[in-house]
């Protein structure tokens, strides 16, 4: 308070050189207009409530008239009236010229309402506003402080570019002021201007005049200064205007222990954004700030947190200094606890970021975050979540003991979140997980409903953390499965049930009721009952038989969901063909999820430490999230530390070290979690083993290639691989079939080459080629070829790692493509690859994967992740790869087939420089799936005819030419997708010349 | 930044809309109004956003304060502490907050908004210094002016604890014979607990927070100085004196309090200026000097009848010299309770059963300390399960402590410089309230 009033001491000291603060003051000001002080006291008998009388016709005329009245108490009241329209939204511009003449009065209160209708209305009548600028340069001289900033104030508000001219030279005055209000004022006006044409500000070098304000006498007018620098230096961010040097920071922190409030918040703010040289400054600096720590406004308290929490990384963690400071910022911040609930849930979500990055700060302090009965409940939700991320096994008595009592409070939400809350101390802090069980167990016996459902969608959550452990309670929970109508702990109790199916007698019972309103459940549930029923079947086939095939053909015949829809086919078609295989695809075992699943991902957290205090920090998301254009979304860094690195940061709290080293993975938000966990139980239907690399943050990342990144990939970059472009090159379609294609030589070649790797019986398999080049991916190479061995697709690949570095953690994605290739299991990398190792896979593939046409036809765009990056490539796979064993025709419909499709679809090719006799062709044809059905020798050339069956169930026919002694071959081709035709080709022309 | 202020009744009408930087129109005030009415209890409503533009309001007296920014990098946390600010500003100067002496006093906000925001950045919300420039004079309903006496209240009281606990003794003054005009000031201390004692009767938790607030009306003080407790103490292991120390966490102070003597004679030294200042704030956890205040001991049962029986006794632990007034024990029942039946052991005594809460409230209008107070209820409660009585508790207390701080912080002397001329009176006045009490069945 003293340092406001000293501020504007001089306002009236100037005046009549006076030091008496607060009467005289006033009526300084007031005297030159005493008359009408009477006046007005009359008029204020009367009720300000009257101006918001309804409008009727004539009132515009009325205020016309009374505007223009030689009375200035009734000229006063007219404008009251005028601006009291204003508020309520009537348009009252019309009186424009009536009220600017109103401007010329030395009564203060009538001017400041003029005013204040000029600011509103001045845009939509720049012409006439124009009116007005002489008596504001008038008033810009004026012996009164306040009229002089009340005048420049009121032109800045003005955003009439004609206006601005006219500002420039009171502005310029004023900037001089001999009165610290008026350059305060002034230096707001900067930035006003600055906002309404920047290049005339910089023209006319007010912005050197600002500057130079950083080193006022008044710390009012040092703070605007930098709040007007600050807002100017963003819409230049490579401009030094503020040109935070150590001189200038030892100023403005100078400044910040004199000016008010307000001024302290621009000036830390601006602080924040400064980064000391070294240790040594940054420790100065924090402690010229902590004073700060103990300020009654808890908006200065969080600023000054801010800069501290920052700097404080500069900070050796050695340093006695450092532990100061961390014993300091938690009185404050639990201080901030005790403001009006808004305040207090700002400072929640505050203190959620800052518990964080250091738990260490309030580990203690776990108390206050206990919620109170008369918390609303945003508060109440935000406190639960910061408990939990406090819980360790210190305190995990005490937070559950509050926990379970929250559980039974009025508030539905707020119990729900509670039950929830038990269930992530559970997963937290391993040594109270049987604690949490018997919490939750008791809450369902209190069969609130809400509560039972809950509680078991979190005991679906332990029992993924904690396998064979906690199944005794199964029985009670099923003795909940009717009270359960929410489709999340429905499909949480089904998973349990199909989960542990071998040790429930009645499993089967169970998920048969829940069969029944099979259509009426939501997809999730639809989802988990096939699952679950497929794993009883494979628990239990004997008994279970007709409810499996009840439910696959629930799923497959009977539902509009794709997902369902495909899920069931794969388990049917897995149960149908190896019964085996299913088992082990169906039962592997699950990873573990994650306890730090909740988690701000690092780099986010850190650049949110940045934001502490502002928008970013309520929403928990970075400004450029919501915030459109430039201005404020610099992503923002934590400085480096000096001395000991950051792993060594604090041993002894687990939580923090895992902060610091989790891997940057995308993770779900906590509403999402559920839905990931299930999601994980989604994707191992097509595993074979357990997953290489079980972290809930591989699968998602997989799951991300498909969605954005092969996609983008799409539109541009096919020529991914130059090996692959040289070897497949695709032809033109439309190639005259008499040309012999451009790239055969080259084909040729390659083949020759690798001739001695393909096999001789059996399929043909082109020769491994380079698809990604090890400078492209980060020194990751894949070489690779496809291959059909006892009918299985394959696709055989070679890892080589010519980084420095160990490569681990591989996976593979493919884009859709034409014929729905897709991995028939994870890629089973197991060991990780050192530097200049090379490892051999051979991925299986399957051909139920979803379905895009590709250009060319056989193009496979695959997405590789190992703990580097993500890398995209694409290949071509020979189409013979998709034919299957079956590819042989009967004589008869072959003749009908060949008859029935139109000539239109015949395509002719010609092979050349092949040495083979007609019986050799054949039976090397046969060795991939190309069956010679019948042979005709007409005029010493041989005629085949041919068939073969692609995956997707594509016939092709051919008619291949021999004619002893010559080597070119003819071969027709027929199909009623004539657009294989040239690939087809391509493989007869590979598969006889190799 | 703050980009507009606009104040809107409950009803959405528009009282007053000032904007600082046209960055937005006033089309945004019926997009607020739409916003905050459409929220569901658990959505948080401090900060919301509709495309560039963040709202960011407070409640206060029925009315929503409201501002808007747009600029990221702006920090709810200044923006609600203004609001807070304004909200008192208004307060000071049209005497009381209201949807009608807001309308009323159109002119005189809008000349305080146009000083205390300028382009977007809090200029000052210090009373002092705005008395300077502002014109307008303040219109009110009844018949006082800014420095009127006759709405001095117990300023914390009229925050949150309005609701909670409505106190004659915090609203009245002591003194009602005074003629207005007088120079007077006036010391709070208020203090706040929040207890929490389980189903065992162990004290889980208990909190205080403090505050001295000064309120002065004395047009000539320059300086006063405030005398606490010597052996008030801050911290865990500092202790002072000879008596029992009076020890509090942690304490923060109004930047204008000087602290050249708190160290050795624990004196604040300010220069008040008019209105209404919290001088020091503080606050003590886990650490109560006393027992706490009340103390529940519940039985509760299910009769033959299939009734609920719930059989209190609380027990007072003040010294026997003060008393709590407006005690209101809330106590939750099981869903479906239908009516209640109670016999209480004195007939200033009321209960009664609000089904829309479903809870039992048993208000006591004075109880001194030393005593012990019993009522028996009996719920009609169709279908009770085992299960249904869980849902009993845990029992909320709210209360009132006159002339009591429960830190045993006392004002020992109120110095005024230089000696005022003419009669002038001090007041100290002390109260404790309940924030949160909660008795765990």
């Amino acid at each position: 308070m003293k340092a406001d009033v000293d501020v504007f001491a001089n306002v009236t000291q100037s005046k009549d050189g006076s030091k008496n603060r607060v009467w005289e003051g006033t009526k300084a000001i007031t005297a030159p207009c005493s008359p009408v002080t009477e006046n007005r006291q009359f008029g204020s008998k009367m009720t300000d409530s009257k101006y918001f009388t309804t409008t009727k016709k004539g009132e515009i005329f009325e205020l016309k008239a009374e505007l223009n009245s030689d009375k200035k108490e009734k000229k006063k009241e007219a404008v009251k009236k005028v601006i009291a329209s204003m508020t309520v939204g009537k348009d009252v511009s019309a009186l424009f010229p009536d009220v600017v003449n109103c401007m010329q009065t030395d009564n203060l209160e009538l001017k400041k309402l003029v005013y204040l209708y000029l600011m509103n209305y001045a845009k939509s009548q720049p012409d006439m506003a124009i009116m007005a600028v002489n008596t504001f340069v008038k008033d810009c001289e004026d012996p009164n402080p306040l009229i002089r900033a009340l005048a420049v104030r009121t032109m800045g508000c003005i955003r009439v570019d004609k206006i601005t001219e006219y500002l420039c030279e009171p502005l310029r005055k004023c900037l001089k002021d001999e009165d610290p209000y008026v350059r305060k004022t002034a230096a707001v006006c900067v930035a006003k201007l600055h906002d309404i044409n920047a290049q005339l500000v910089e023209d006319q070098g007010f912005l050197d005049t600002l500057k130079d304000l950083i080193s006022d006498s008044n710390p009012m007018v040092v703070a605007n200064a930098v709040a007007a620098l600050s807002e100017i230096a963003e819409s230049h961010p490579n401009s030094n205007l503020l040109d935070l040097n150590p001189q200038t920071i030892n100023k403005l922190l100078t400044a910040l222990n004199e000016c008010t409030e307000w001024g302290q918040i621009f000036i830390l703010d601006c602080l924040a954004n400064y980064t000391p040289r070294d240790d040594r400054e940054s420790q100065s600096i924090c402690e010229r700030v902590t004073p700060r720590l103990s300020h009654a406004n808890s908006a200065v308290v969080l600023s000054a947190v801010k800069v501290l929490m920052k700097f404080m990384e500069m900070l050796p963690k050695d340093l006695d200094y450092y532990g100061t400071l961390l014993k300091k910022l938690a009185p404050p911040l639990v201080t901030l606890l005790s403001a009006e609930p808004e305040l207090q849930y700002v400072a929640l979500r505050n203190i959620n970021l800052i518990v964080q990055r250091r738990p260490e700060i309030l580990k203690h302090e776990m108390k206050v975050f206990f919620v109170k009965y008369n918390d609303p409940i945003y508060v109440k939700l935000e406190k639960l979540d910061i408990m939990i991320r406090l819980a360790s096994q210190a305190n995990i008595a005490q937070v559950l003991a509050e926990l379970k009592e929250y559980a039974t409070e009025v508030d539905v939400d707020f119990v729900r979140k509670a039950v929830r809350a038990i269930g992530r101390c559970a997963i937290k802090v391993e040594q109270s997980a049987e604690r949490c069980v018997s919490t939750l167990l008791d809450l369902i016996q209190t069969k609130v409903n809400y509560v039972v459902q809950e509680a078991i969608v979190v005991i679906k959550d332990i029992f993924r953390k904690y396998p064979n452990k906690y199944e005794s309670v199964i029985a009670t929970l099923c003795e909940n499965l009717d009270s359960l109508d929410e489709p999340e702990a429905r499909a949480a109790m089904i998973w349990i049930v199909g989960e542990y199916a071998e040790r429930i007698d009645n499993a089967d019972e169970l998920l048969e009721s829940f069969l029944e309103g099979f259509h009426d459940e939501s997809t999730q549930v639809q989802l988990q009952l096939l699952t679950a029923i497929v794993k009883l079947f494979l628990k239990k086939p004997t008994e279970t038989q007709e409810l499996v095939q009840q439910v696959l053909s629930l799923a497959t015949q009977d539902s509009d969901n794709p997902d369902l829809r495909d899920r069931g086919y794969i388990y049917w078609r897995l149960l149908s063909t190896d019964p085996v295989a299913a088992k082990e695809v169906v039962l592997a075992e699950k990873p573990l999820i994650s306890e730090e699943t909740d988690l701000i991902e690092p780099t986010l957290l850190e650049e949110l430490i940045c934001h502490i205090g502002t928008l970013a920090s309520v929403y928990h998301k970075p400004p450029s999230a919501f915030v459109e254009g430039s201005r404020g979304v610099q992503h923002k860094r934590l400085p480096g530390s000096a001395g000991s690195g950051e792993s060594a940061d604090s041993p002894d709290t687990g939580s923090a070290a895992g902060v610091s080293e989790a891997p940057p993975a995308v993770i779900p938000s906590q509403g999402d979690l559920l839905g990931d966990l299930l999601n994980l139980d989604l994707t191992p239907p097509t595993t074979s083993g357990p997953p290489p690399a079980p972290s809930s943050g591989m699968q998602m990342g997989a799951m991300d290639l498909l969605g954005g990144g092969l996609d983008s990939l799409l539109g541009g970059d096919l020529g991914g691989s130059p090996a692959m472009g040289a070897g497949f090159g695709a032809p033109p379609t439309a190639m005259p079939a008499s040309f012999p294609p451009p790239v055969s030589g080259g084909l040729d070649d390659l083949f020759d080459l690798g001739g001695s790797v393909g096999m001789p019986m059996g399929a043909y398999s082109p020769p491994k080629s380079i698809w990604l080049p090890a400078m492209k991916a980060k020194g990751l190479e894949i070489s690779g070829t496809f291959a059909r061995r006892a009918g299985v697709i394959q696709m055989e690949m070679t890892l080589t790692n010519k980084a420095m570095s160990i490569m681990t953690d591989f996976a593979i994605q493919f884009n859709r493509n034409s014929f729905g290739l897709a991995p028939a299991g994870p890629l089973q990398v197991l060991t990780p690859v050192g530097p200049n190792q090379s490892i051999e896979v051979a991925l299986p593939l399957s051909t139920v994967g979803p379905v895009m046409k590709m250009e060319p036809l056989t193009n496979l765009q695959v997405a590789v992740k190992n703990n580097i990056d993500v890398f995209y490539f694409s290949s071509q796979y020979p189409i013979s790869m998709l034919f299957v064993e079956d590819g042989k025709m009967e004589r008869q419909v072959f003749l009908a087939t060949w008859k029935d499709i139109p000539n239109d679809n015949e395509a002719q090719f010609q092979i050349k420089d092949c040495h083979l006799n007609s019986d050799a062709a054949s039976s090397k044809l046969q060795g991939s799936n190309v069956f010679t059905i019948a042979k005709r020798t007409v005029e010493g050339q041989d005629m085949l005819y041919q068939s073969m069956k692609l995956t997707n169930g594509i016939w092709v026919l051919a008619e291949l030419r021999v004619q002893a002694g010559n080597p070119n071959y003819t071969v027709s081709l027929k199909c009623r997708a004539p657009e294989v035709s040239q690939c087809v080709f391509q493989s007869y022309e590979a598969m006889l010349k190799n | 930044m703050i980009s507009q202020v606009f104040i809107l009744s409950s009803k959405g009408d528009h009282l007053i809309y000032k904007d600082y930087r046209g960055e937005a129109g006033s089309d945004v005030i019926n997009i607020f109004y739409e916003k905050v009415t459409a929220l569901t209890g658990d959505q948080p409503p401090v900060v919301m956003s509709h495309k560039d533009l963040h709202f960011i309001h407070v409640r206060q007296e029925g009315l929503y304060w409201v501002a808007t920014t747009t600029a990221a990098d702006s920090s709810p946390f200044t923006i609600i502490e203004f609001l807070n600010r304004l909200t008192a500003l208004v307060k000071d100067y049209c005497g009381s907050l209201s949807e009608k002496s807001v309308q009323m006093n159109f002119a005189l906000i809008y000349e305080l908004l146009d000083e205390i925001v300028d382009y977007g950045y809090i200029q000052t919300t210090s009373s002092d210094v705005l008395k300077n420039f502002i014109q307008t004079e303040a219109v009110s309903a009844r018949p006082f002016s800014l420095f009127d006496l006759s709405n001095v209240g117990l300023f914390g009281a009229e925050t949150q604890q309005s609701k909670v606990a409505p106190s004659s003794a915090a609203t009245r003054p002591i003194q009602s014979s005074r003629e207005g005009g007088k120079s007077e000031i006036f010391v709070d201390v208020i203090e706040r607990m929040s207890v929490v004692i389980g189903s065992n009767g162990v004290l889980m938790k208990a909190d205080v927070e403090g505050e001295i607030r000064v309120k002065c009306y004395m047009p000539s003080c320059s300086e006063m100085r405030i005398g606490l407790n010597e052996e008030f103490s801050i911290g865990k292991s500092q202790l002072r004196g000879y008596g029992a120390a009076v020890r509090v966490d942690e304490c923060s102070f109004h930047q204008a309090v000087r602290l050249d003597e708190f160290d050795s004679h624990r004196i604040l030294r300010l220069c008040p200026s008019q209105g209404e200042q919290t001088v020091m704030q503080y606050q003590l956890s886990d650490d109560l000097p006393s027992a706490p205040p009340f103390r529940l001991f519940p039985t509760i049962e299910r009769d033959t009848g299939g009734r609920l029986l719930m059989y209190l006794k609380l027990r007072c632990d003040l010294p026997p010299k003060s008393a709590a007034i407006n005690v209101c024990a809330t106590i939750p029942v099981p869903k479906g309770s239908v009516s209640l039946s109670q016999e209480l052991s004195s007939p200033d005594q009321s209960a009664e059963l609000k089904l829309q809460s479903r809870a039992v409230h048993w208000m006591i209008p004075r109880f001194p300390g030393g005593t012990q107070l019993s009522a028996l209820f009996k719920l009609e409660v169709p279908g009770l399960s085992s299960a249904s009585m869980l849902e009993v508790g845990p029992v909320g207390l709210s209360f009132e402590l006159p002339k009591l701080t429960v830190t045993g912080l006392q004002i020992r002397f109120l110095r005024l410089s230089p000696i005022q001329p003419g009669p002038s009176q001090r007041w100290v006045r002390y109260v404790t309230h309940s924030d949160s009490y909660t008795i765990r069945i």
